[in-house]
């Protein structure tokens, strides 16, 4: 195994330049971006590259903007520049409100929306909040660009459909309608910086008086091997008036339909337990603001 | 080894050292800045935050090489004993120190939060922005109150408030 004082920091001018150093397939190399994943699995001598190729300074990958396709989040925006945009607030509130809850400040500043893509942890804050936006993630190489939506991105904990060769190049959002409004809800040990035990992110169209649900999305992190759309739970939020009393219904079906695993930091039914709390308190968090919007 | 160029609290520096080494590491031992402290290693306490440009960070997850031609701020670049900044004043006046282990890292993560705001913050504003700084000593109280302190000071340096 290499020796950290002997792996090179190679950092491309361009994604071009980029791309060439990843299509190099002699050389095992990996993307850093922020580093917060990445640096502490180089000390856990879990990634050891040759090379590591340095994409932080990479400004044409940072940027939040919209055109008629949807809203572009470049993966270097991090997490801070996510939580201070006008445009996500205001389109995308469920992703600011992820955003503002992956550590504590000093790792909002460093880590990126393409790291927390990239790592792939069951327990990302951020995925659960693209998921209800419908994300589709577009994949570089010097072959050519694909774009995957983000149901078929994640194929376990830490693994996806990026190859070797390949870069995540932007984030494209649903922006959410005017009748749309969302939440993201988290529970882990320590509140400013701790990984998920659940995460639940809703992105809901209410009607006026906010009395009746016309569509919504919802989805779990950390309740198994990839993020959850909880569809059963979706199907019951138009089917009644959108309530205190509907909320508890769902959450208790929000219990049979995760699926969470037993681990060191909790048990399978301490972890359907708080999916469902998750969902409840959410929801009626989310009823809360509609009223005061 | 590799030759890196950054600037550092102001002035422009030069290490020649592996670029995978960590900022925390080089600048304790490279540059002999040791305010930075090394506790977690692993982005859990924030004993090793440095400013970059003028966001604070932890320095032992960054690479040395990711830091090319960027400005960084350490603890001795905000002030030292003859031209102690405001909220290095406040920490002492308050006596919001007792190992002083997370005294570095915290008026680092003090000095951007007071740099973003214009106002004198409540405890739970100061809370959420120090989350990142763990003290095993103090029980916050005290830091709390040298950070509005700070702000007050600051504010009537600067005729804001
Ligand atoms: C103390 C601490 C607390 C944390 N708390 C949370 C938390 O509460 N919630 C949470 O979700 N996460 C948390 N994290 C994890 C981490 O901060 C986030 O996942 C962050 O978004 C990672 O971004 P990064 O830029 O630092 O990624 P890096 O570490 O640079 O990279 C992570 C992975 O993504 C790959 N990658 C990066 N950019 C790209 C790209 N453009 N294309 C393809 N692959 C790419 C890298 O190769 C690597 O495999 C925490 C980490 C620490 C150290
Ligand atoms: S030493 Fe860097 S955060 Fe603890
Ligand atoms: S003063 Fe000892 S850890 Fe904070």
């Amino acid at each position: 195994m290499i020796k950290t004082s002997e792996m090179q920091v190679v950092s491309p001018k361009s994604l071009d330049e980029c791309l060439y150093l990843l299509n190099d397939q002699e050389k095992n190399n990996r993307l850093i971006a922020g580093g917060t994943d990445a640096v502490v699995r180089m000390k856990d001598k879990k990634w050891t590259p040759d090379i590591w190729i340095n994409i932080k300074g990479m400004n044409e990958l940072r940027y939040i903007r919209k055109d008629p396709s949807g809203i572009h989040v470049g993966p270097l925006t991090t997490h801070t520049d996510i939580v201070k945009s006008k445009l996500l607030q205001d389109k995308a509130d469920v992703l600011t409100f992820a955003a503002k809850e992956v550590g504590a400040t000093q790792m909002q500043n460093m880590g990126t929306l393409g790291g927390n893509i990239g790592n792939a942890s069951p327990t990302g804050d951020t995925i659960p909040a693209l998921y209800v936006l419908d994300a589709r993630i577009e994949l570089s190489s010097l072959y050519g660009t694909r774009t995957v939506p983000i149901e078929e991105f994640f194929i376990g904990p830490g693994k996806t459909v990026i190859q070797t060769d390949e870069i995540i190049t932007d984030i494209i959002i649903r922006p959410q309608d005017t009748s749309e409004i969302g939440i993201f809800e988290k529970l882990g040990p320590r509140k400013a910086q701790s990984i998920s035990i659940v995460n639940f992110a809703a992105s809901i169209n209410l009607d006026k008086e906010g009395h009746h649900c016309s569509s919504g999305r919802l989805a779990f992190g950390s309740v198994g091997p990839t993020i959850i759309r909880a569809k059963k739970c979706e199907s019951m939020l138009t089917l009644d008036r959108f309530d205190k009393s509907l909320t508890h219904n769902i959450s208790k079906v929000a219990w049979k339909e995760v699926a969470p695993i037993s681990d060191a930091r909790a048990s399978s039914n301490y972890r359907r337990d708080m999916a469902s709390a998750l969902l409840e308190r959410g929801l009626l968090r989310l009823m809360k603001r509609w009223e005061n919007k | 080894m590799k030759k890196i160029q950054f600037h550092l609290n102001g002035k422009k520096e030069t290490v020649h050292c592996p670029p995978a080494k960590t900022l925390l590491e080089v600048l304790r031992e490279d540059m002999g800045l040791t305010g930075s402290k090394e506790c977690c290693g692993k982005g859990e306490c924030g004993s090793c935050s440095v400013l970059i440009g003028d966001e604070a960070i932890c320095s032992c997850l960054i690479l040395v090489g990711q830091v090319e031609n960027e400005s960084i701020v350490t603890v001795e670049g905000i002030g030292l004993q003859d031209n102690m900044d405001v909220v290095q004043e406040a920490f002492i006046k308050e006596g919001a120190t007792q190992c002083g282990y997370c005294t570095p890292g915290i008026i680092v993560a003090a000095k951007s939060f007071l740099k973003d705001i214009e106002h004198v913050p409540t405890v739970e504003e100061i809370k959420t922005a120090l989350g990142g700084n763990l003290c095993r000593c103090t029980g916050y109280q005290k830091i709390i109150t040298a950070i509005q302190s700070a702000a007050r000071n600051k504010f009537a340096l600067s005729g804001e408030a």
